[in-house]
């Protein structure tokens, strides 16, 4: 038997939030950008801890500010993915205020923090911005290259069902 | 020979059992004592009076309790009639209208039928063939109108959007993401439209009709094609309730968190796979 978890994907706007969902439901990747309007769903199964999990990915519109986004396609998630551009300062700047409007929101639901484009900058870079970042853990991502997309929603819905 | 031994050895003849009862009632004493005093160990014995004890207060509330409370709420809305009209006055004012509303479609939809039966062209020209024919003009009428079916019904929980339960005649789309993507459409069209309490009733796209009925945890999306009347949809809502009641309250009662899919849908497909075929 399966058990479905709705699991969100929240972020500024451009950082990747589509685009790591392409990869990670579809396994492809592509350089357009097309913005998202209002949301999209998306739906992958895969096994946790031998269980059987369907996640419901809802990919929504990209805001500067959590709260701007409609709480009721928020509402009822299992599990959070807070995407942001390593590239573009912008998108992290207030990422605790950010992270903290989404935990008073689900509080029960685990949050991972992405920092997505890693492939635009050199490893040394990308430590050196996530250093000057005062949390515990994020995961480095690309989804161009796939890199930890996989193990980033996997890791999420084991937080989700453990 | 010394009468001191003497005198303890007949002392102990005489107390020993008195001796042992007192060491054997402080031991007791103690070991009751200890009890008392040690947090652990006084848990370990109340505890199971006391869940036995709400276990039976939980099973008996109802019978305890249940004419004191209706007799107390009578009571308090008798005396605080105005609190009660402020507060249901916006549940039940919507109730009226929305009632008020089917009917007048209802009544609307009766008079354009006779009109239609009794001017048009087409009218006498079904009225020539039924009597031609020798089958009943009603009939004949009604075969005229593309009837009503249901295609889908999709239960879904009001926040997460995930799919409770789904009885569909074409199994061609993907049941999960219809259910996120409804969700995600009558939260927006409430968010940015809807003033105050009020819910997305329906979705129209040529000849389908997505009719929404809320609950208070889940929406139930019926999917209809043909000429949906207001009979019709009068025969969804009775049938949508005695399902909620019967068969979705049952499926939640046992588990908050999840609920069987497969048990729901099951029970979709009785009451709903002949929907169509009941005669009106």
């Amino acid at each position: 038997m399966s058990i479905s978890k709705k699991v969100i994907l929240v972020g500024h706007f451009g950082v990747g939030k589509t685009s790591l969902i392409r990869q990670f439901v579809h396994q492809k990747f592509s350089d357009e950008y097309l913005t998202t309007i209002g949301v999209k769903i998306d739906k992958k199964e895969l096994q946790v801890d031998g269980m059987d999990v369907t996640l419901i990915i809802w990919d929504i519109a990209g805001e500067t500010e959590q709260n701007k986004v409609p709480a009721s396609y928020q509402l009822g998630a299992h599990g959070v993915l807070y995407v942001f551009d390593i590239t573009r300062p912008s998108t992290y700047q207030n990422l605790h205020e950010q992270v903290n409007h989404m935990q008073g929101l689900l509080p029960n639901a685990p949050i991972q923090i992405l920092a997505n484009k890693t492939d635009l900058l050199t490893p040394e870079e990308c430590e050196s911005i996530l250093g000057g970042i005062d949390f515990q853990e994020v995961h480095q991502t690309s989804a161009k290259t796939g890199l930890n997309v996989e193990e980033a929603f996997r890791l999420l819905t084991k937080a989700i069902v453990s | 020979m010394e009468k001191k031994p003497l005198f303890d050895k007949l002392r102990t003849i005489l107390l020993e059992q008195d001796w042992e009862e007192r060491k054997e009632l402080a031991e007791k004493l103690e070991d009751l004592d200890d009890q008392l005093n040690s947090r652990d160990r006084l848990e370990e014995k109340v505890q199971p009076i006391l869940q036995d004890q709400q276990e039976h207060f939980k099973n008996n509330f109802p019978k305890l309790f249940g004419p004191q409370i209706t007799e107390t709420i009578s009571k308090q809305i008798k005396d605080s009639q105005d609190e009660v009209v402020e507060a249901l006055y916006p549940i039940i004012g919507r109730m009226i209208k929305k009632y008020i509303a089917s009917e007048i479609q209802k009544l609307s939809e009766k008079v354009d039928a006779q009109m239609e039966l009794a001017f048009s062209w087409e009218g006498w020209k079904v009225r020539i063939k039924a009597w031609i024919s020798g089958t009943p003009q009603s009939e004949a009428m009604m075969s005229q109108l593309i009837d009503p079916k249901i295609e889908e019904i999709f239960i879904i929980e009001k926040n997460s959007g995930l799919l409770m339960g789904s009885f569909s005649k074409n199994q061609t789309v993907d049941q999960d993401m219809i259910a996120g993507m409804l969700t995600a459409i009558k939260a927006f069209v409430e968010d940015a439209f809807a003033g105050g309490e009020q819910e997305l009733d329906s979705i129209d796209y040529d000849n389908f009709k997505i009719v929404v009925k809320s609950f208070n945890s889940f929406f139930i999306a019926i999917v209809a094609s043909g000429g949906m009347n207001a009979a019709f949809k009068d025969r969804i809502d009775s049938t949508v309730l005695e399902f909620a009641d019967k068969v979705l309250r049952k499926a939640r009662k046992g588990d908050d968190e999840e609920v069987d899919q497969k048990q729901i849908s099951g029970s979709l497909e009785e009451y709903f796979n002949d929907f169509d075929n009941v005669d009106q």
